[in-house]
């Protein structure tokens, strides 16, 4: 048996610990080889801020309409907790039906009639659990697989592990609800201690110019098309002469490089925001036209874009951070829920089916979730208070054996009999994109820093 | 004993498993090798590149080295005539005079302070899902500056920053440099929303003092004791129990704003006086004491205002609401509470002189809580009050009351605003009053009618449900809300009247007044966030009266928690104790100061060449040991350990200063010389580890803005204060505030700061900057990365303040005889050539300056140093 030792100074002599993977560190390289055949390209993931409750969406507990409005007694000594609550808590059924559906007969409440048309694609993660039970940690531990800030995240680990696959577009894109920032702000997206060009960038749907300084400010009247192309061809030959005096420093070559792919990227990204190409059936299947669900249409479309033009990872947010407007529901879940599941239930619906038909599923890995659920007994009179032991998570796509449940919670969905962490599904992420979790490791500050930490398993039985 | 035993068993294990590992071994000052060099930097560098078969390369030229060495010492590049004097000298010792002349600057402090601020993740927003702002970081930052440029001994550089409070007799102002511990994120909604006592809020304080220890130890030890959370340390010689011991060494202090002194003088005073208010309850028999505070008194009380009651001859209500008066004179409202409600109180006074009146508003056992008001909680509201004498009105100057609901004050009753008033929420239940002042004295006579009109029009029945009115001539009719009613009862009353109890509870508020006078006549103490024991508690979050429990924590988990720790620091550092000898009883700063001198100490190996390698790391873009915050066995080796050695100890010899240090690197022949390729040089030492040229740097991003604005003429030197906020905000959803910068007007003057005092917003930073690889604050960052991307290109070209820049450089240039080579002497340190020259003009020519000077700013030269 190797000693951990050995491994991670093997790792660590060759080569900032991620052996010959680390390929995207100059700019302007291409796909890598990865550890193993990758099953998916690219990865979709829908994320919705605030807790959604698992047992009014894809966990029935039918024992709590039996309890209902009792004081909640798990009958094992446990201690019962609620971070924004005080104690006293009374069982709360879900003012839901649940029905089957499909040929998997899953279990899906009348909130989502959309997505539960498409649960025979769908695999469920019913225990997922969080080793917190407030937002901002949560979120954090979502996305970065840690509980404070300053970790990369998930998609800034797929940037540095993978690289790009088009040079004309970023290879992470996020899409916060133009609402607002989640919980943690930007901090969701940051590449922390990677290399900057790994953080998500931000695309701003609503704003003229939905990347950050994709194109000089428009009160620059003496920037014209002719002084933009004159210039950027005299910057060239400027920095081509003073790369050319120091031919061993790669980074000047890479500057003159980094001017083509922005112009490049000026020139494709107009393009991916257009949808005035797609068809009428296409729009109507997603909502676009529908006041409801409009702007979650419009990002997934354009999220279905940006993967087809090579795009690596997107992540498209619902919800913004703060007490309301968003999955955290405490005040009254019968209200509060139906609010959101209509604004996203059939774009996401939608583009299963989208990406399915356009083939792209087999090699698209589509994630939804959220930062944790929420608890079996009520706070006030009809909201649930966060609840990190268990939540739901679904995957679709590449790799993926469709149609089935993992993981199992309680009787009353208050915690999980086997936990799944985050750390399993970033391994299992990981994995069918063709990485092993326990080689893309980073050194800082005295650490060799994963997107796992010291955890993970690959969930194999939800593989195919 | 047994714990002892373990931990030396522990240090033992790895001491005698192997060599000492070389940042652990005794600091010895190594012999100077034999060489052509007067400095040692380059007698130690020249002879390890002779034993490679490499050499020095060719000094940079005079222009190159100027432009490095500005940059390096105050991260600014020369002007073109500083330039010209440097050239034009023929003085032997011009390079020293230069030097000499940088590190006198006020901007060398601000160039070095911004690196320091890296390696301790400042900002000045609490990080976190909660991120809200530190009105009060700014003055660690400003204390930062202010050290470095006065050249304060590295010992107490390091002191000031982890027990500054402490030391404040010896290094003045050091409470403000404990900004240091305070300055990581903070988890607000666990610390202020979780009750105390649950797991959520332990873990949360368990984390607080994770990264204060981490940030102490990374930053001045280089070391990574962090990882020893959960278990020991598995590459160096870190034990659990060395982890918590750190932890117990924070274990009284929290992160919030705490109040300090500048002056030492004042700081003494302040606290002598503070330390007055112990013995306060030991004073109060003392006989010396109860004969001031009875002359004290007696002033007082012919001060008192003597109040008459109002002979009540008409009380009507403008909802119709009926009323009894009481036996006291009192009114108490019945029946169903209206919605809103005016009263008219008139009546006449034997008094000849009026000067003010009082409004009573009681409690009733008939009113909902008891009272005073008639809203649900007891509350009310007060919209406005008029006063009437006989028909005419009297203005009223001014009002005080003895309670005041925030942003409800009693001035809000007089304000003539009917929608806003004077409340008394949460203090419902309880009586209060209020007192009305006059303009001027009003005559008048017992056939006078004075009529008061108290108009509560806020709604939901907040109401006066019983109230008093009273009349006065006095001079001073508000000389009693300034004292407890109690006290002013006991003035009242005649000497004989006085209990012992009386007496003494007499001399105690006399005590307290002549006090908070003193304090009062001090200068305005500053604020600053750091750490602290004692602050206003907040929700749950709340002080620690004494050090809190810390456990050792088996695995770092909170649910099993071992024995309880004691406040130390690491046993493998030879010639130091690891458990501090601290009293039992003393207070949590002494925890503090004991970490505070025991990393200070001459002999803490790992300090002295901590610190000598940060600063190398930035003289040559790369450290002597290129991990600067771990010096441990996962860190890398260092490519010149006896020259870090020499250097420690000398550092350390020169009584730690850095400026001496700075000096000593930048004279060198090393330092000096150039960055060209040599490909024979390449093939043996590719990445210039044995330093046989200089590294070529690019500009970071704090330099690329001020350096744009100095070509500009618009750079705004001004020192200190709060930090420049170059964004828009405004209310956010929840805590954290929405900001934007790309809307921020590119000619505000907040952007004309230097970058130094740039607001940094934890999770919301600002795009330019990131794109530039400034680092995020919630880390910390002892190196920077340099990338090159496709987001940044469209940065440097598009970005609003870069683009109206370029256009105020053009303004600044127009004028020149060649506005073009001047733009190359100020943005590159040379005149253009004939052929660059040529394109730039003809470019000018078809689409202008400004176009031109977009360009410059883009291109390598001037964003590298070479």
């Amino acid at each position: 048996m190797r000693s951990p030792i050995n491994r991670r100074e093997f790792l660590l002599r060759s080569g900032g610990g991620f052996g010959g993977l680390a390929m995207s560190q100059v700019l302007g390289s291409e796909r890598s080889t990865p550890h193993h055949a990758p099953k998916a390209k690219r990865v979709i993931q829908l994320f919705m801020n605030g807790g959604v409750s698992q047992m009014d969406t894809f966990d029935p507990k039918p024992k709590l309409k039996e309890l209902n409005g009792q004081t909640f007694d798990p009958g094992t000594g446990e201690l019962v907790e609620s971070v924004t609550n005080s104690p006293g808590f009374k069982v709360l059924a879900s003012p839901f039906e649940f029905k089957q559906h499909g040929q998997s007969g899953r279990w899906v409440s009348n909130v989502f009639p959309h997505m539960a048309k498409i649960v025979d694609e769908l695999t469920f993660l019913t225990s997922m659990t969080s080793k917190t039970n407030v937002h901002g940690l949560g979120s954090y531990m979502q996305n970065t697989g840690f509980t404070l800030p300053g970790f990369p995240c998930m998609g800034a680990w797929i940037s540095y592990g993978l690289g790009n696959i088009t040079k004309d577009l970023p290879e992470f894109v996020v899409m916060p609800d133009p609402k607002g920032l989640p919980y943690n702000n930007l901090g969701n997206f940051t590449a922390g201690f990677l290399p900057a060009k790994h953080q998500g960038t931000v695309i701003n749907v609503k704003s003229n110019s939905p990347i950050n300084y994709l194109f000089p400010p428009q009160e620059a009247k003496q920037i014209t098309k002719q002084s933009e192309s004159d210039g950027l061809e005299l910057l060239r030959s400027l920095n081509q002469k003073y790369a050319e005096k120091f031919p061993s420093d790669s980074q000047l070559e890479a500057r003159i490089k980094s001017y083509e792919l922005a112009a490049r990227m000026q020139l494709s990204a107009p393009h991916i925001f257009d949808l005035s190409g797609e068809t009428q059936a296409t729009k109507k299947l997603y909502g676009l036209e529908e006041d409801k669900t409009a702007d979650f249409a419009r990002r997934c479309i354009i999220g279905r874009r940006m993967l087809e033009s090579g795009v690596r990872f997107v992540q498209i947010w619902s919800g913004a951070g703060g007490p309301t407007n968003n999955w955290d529901n405490h005040a009254n879940i019968s209200t509060e829920l139906p609010k959101m599941t209509r604004q996203v239930d059939q774009p996401i619906a939608a583009l299963v089916r989208d990406l399915k038909s356009r083939g792209m599923l087999e090699d698209t890995l589509v994630i939804w979730t959220t930062e944790f659920g929420r608890m079996p007994f009520s706070q006030g009179q009809a909201g649930r208070d966060h609840n990190g032991g268990t939540f739901v998570t679904w995957l679709a796509g590449a790799g993926i054996k469709p149609g089935i449940a993992h993981g199992q919670s309680d009787e009353w969905a208050w915690k999980a009999q086997k936990e799944i962490w985050c750390y399993d599904l970033h391994a299992t992420i990981l994995h069918l994109l063709g990485i092993d979790h326990e080689k893309l490791s980073v050194r800082h500050n005295g650490i060799n820093r994963r997107l796992t930490d010291v955890h993970g398993h690959v969930i194999n039985e939800i593989l195919i | 004993m047994l714990r002892w035993i373990s931990s030396f068993l522990f240090f033992l294990s790895f001491s005698l498993a192997e060599e000492t590992h070389w940042s652990l071994r005794p600091l010895e000052k190594p012999p100077i090798p034999k060489s052509a060099y007067s400095n040692p930097i380059d007698a130690f560098i020249s002879q390890q590149l002779k034993n490679a078969k490499l050499s020095f390369s060719d000094p940079a030229d005079k222009r190159a080295w100027i432009r490095r060495v500005y940059y390096d010492l105050i991260g600014l590049p020369p002007s073109p005539a500083e330039i010209n004097n440097y050239l034009n000298t023929d003085q032997p010792n011009a390079e020293e005079l230069l030097v000499d002349k940088l590190l006198a600057s006020p901007r060398h402090g601000e160039r070095w302070a911004r690196h320091w601020m890296d390696v301790v993740r400042y900002a000045e927003t609490h990080g976190h899902d909660e991120d809200a702002i530190r009105e009060n970081a700014w003055p660690y930052r400003d204390w930062l500056i202010g050290a470095l440029n006065n050249d304060m001994p590295y010992a107490d550089f390091v002191r000031a920053q982890v027990a500054g409070d402490m030391i404040i007799a010896e290094v003045p102002g050091a409470t403000a440099a404990t900004g240091f511990l305070a300055c990581g994120p903070w988890d607000s909604s666990s610390q202020m929303g979780i009750s105390d006592g649950t797991i959520d809020k332990k873990i949360a304080q368990y984390l607080d003092r994770d990264d204060m220890l981490s940030a102490t130890m990374s930053t001045f030890t280089s070391t990574t004791v962090h990882c020893a959370r959960c278990h020991d340390h598995k590459f160096d010689p870190v034990s659990l129990e060395d982890y918590y011991s750190l932890q117990a060494v924070f274990a009284g202090v929290d992160k919030a704003d705490r109040l300090f002194d500048i002056e030492p003088e004042t700081s003494i005073k302040r606290s002598k006086l503070l330390a007055e208010q112990r013995n306060f309850e030991k004073q109060i028999n003392d006989p010396k004491i109860a004969k001031e505070a009875s002359s004290w008194a007696r002033k007082l009380q012919q001060n008192l205002p003597i109040w008459d009651p109002l002979n009540l001859k008409e009380i009507i209500s403008s909802a119709d609401t009926p009323h009894t008066v009481l036996p006291d004179n009192s009114i108490l409202f019945r029946g169903d509470a209206p919605e809103k409600d005016t009263y008219g109180i008139s009546g006449t006074t034997k008094l000849n002189k009026l000067t003010a009146i009082k409004v009573e508003v009681l409690t009733d056992p008939s009113l909902p809580m008891n009272g005073p008001g008639r809203a649900p909680n007891g509350n009310l509201h007060l919209s406005e009050i008029q006063v009437k004498i006989d028909d005419t009105p009297a203005p009223i100057e001014r009002a005080s009351a003895d309670f005041n609901q925030t942003d409800w004050e009693i001035n809000k009753a007089i304000d003539g605003k009917k929608e806003t008033a004077w409340g008394i929420h949460p203090q419902e239940g309880k009586s209060h009053h209020s007192v009305f002042i006059f303009k001027e004295p009003i005559s008048i006579s017992k056939l006078t009618t004075i009529k008061i009109t108290l108009d509560q029009v806020h709604g939901g029945s907040h109401l006066i449900g019983r109230l008093r009115v009273d009349l006065t001539g006095s001079k001073y009719p508000d000389a009693e809300l300034k004292i407890p009613e109690k006290i002013a009862k006991i003035i009242r009353a005649s000497k004989d009247e006085q209990s012992p109890e009386h007496k003494g509870a007499l001399a105690l508020h006399y005590l307290r007044t002549k006090n908070s006078e003193n304090l009062a006549t001090l200068p305005d103490p500053g604020k600053v966030f750091a750490v602290t024991s004692n602050f206003t508690a907040i929700g749950n979050f709340k002080p620690a009266i004494k050090p809190r429990e810390v456990h050792i924590l088996e695995r770092g988990n909170i649910h099993s928690p071992k024995e309880i720790a004691t406040p130390g620091a690491l046993s493998c550092v030879p010639d130091l104790q690891s458990r501090f000898q601290i009293p039992k009883e003393s207070n949590e700063g002494t925890r503090r100061l004991a970490l505070a001198d025991w990393l200070a100490d001459k002999n803490n190996v790992l300090t002295w060449r901590s610190i000598v390698n940060r600063v190398w790391h930035y003289h040559f873009g790369r450290g002597i040991v290129s991990t600067p915050n771990d010096f441990g066995k996962m860190g890398t080796a260092p490519t010149h350990p006896n020259l870090l050695d020499w250097l420690a100890v000398e550092f350390r010899n020169q009584g730690g200063s850095l400026k001496w240090l700075h000096k000593k690197i930048v004279l060198s022949e090393t330092y000096r010389q150039s960055t060209n390729d040599r490909p024979e040089c390449q093939s043996i030492d590719t990445e210039n580890k044995l330093l046989w040229r200089m590294n070529r740097q690019r500009l970071d991003a704090e330099s690329i803005h001020d350096t744009v604005l100095s070509l500009s003429g618009m750079l705004d030197l001004t020192m200190g204060g709060p930090s420049a906020r170059q964004f828009t905000s405004k209310k956010g959803i929840h805590v954290t505030p929405t900001l934007d910068y790309l809307n921020f007007n590119p000619d505000d003057p907040a952007n004309f700061r230097r970058s130094v005092y740039r607001f940094v917003f934890r999770t919301v930073p600002d795009p330019l900057m990131e794109a530039l690889d400034c680092p995020n604050a919630s880390q910390l960052a002892p190196r920077r990365a340099s990338s090159v991307t496709a987001l940044q290109a469209l940065a440097m070209l598009n970005n609003r303040f870069l683009v109206r820049q370029s256009e105020h450089i053009a303004t600044k240039l127009k004028n020149e005889a060649d506005p073009i080579n001047e733009l190359f002497l100020r943005a590159y340190g040379r005149p253009g050539t004939a052929s660059e020259i040529m394109a730039f003009t003809k470019y000018k020519d078809e689409h202008g300056l400004a176009n031109a000077c977009r360009i410059i700013i883009n291109s390598s030269e001037f964003l590298y140093i070479q």
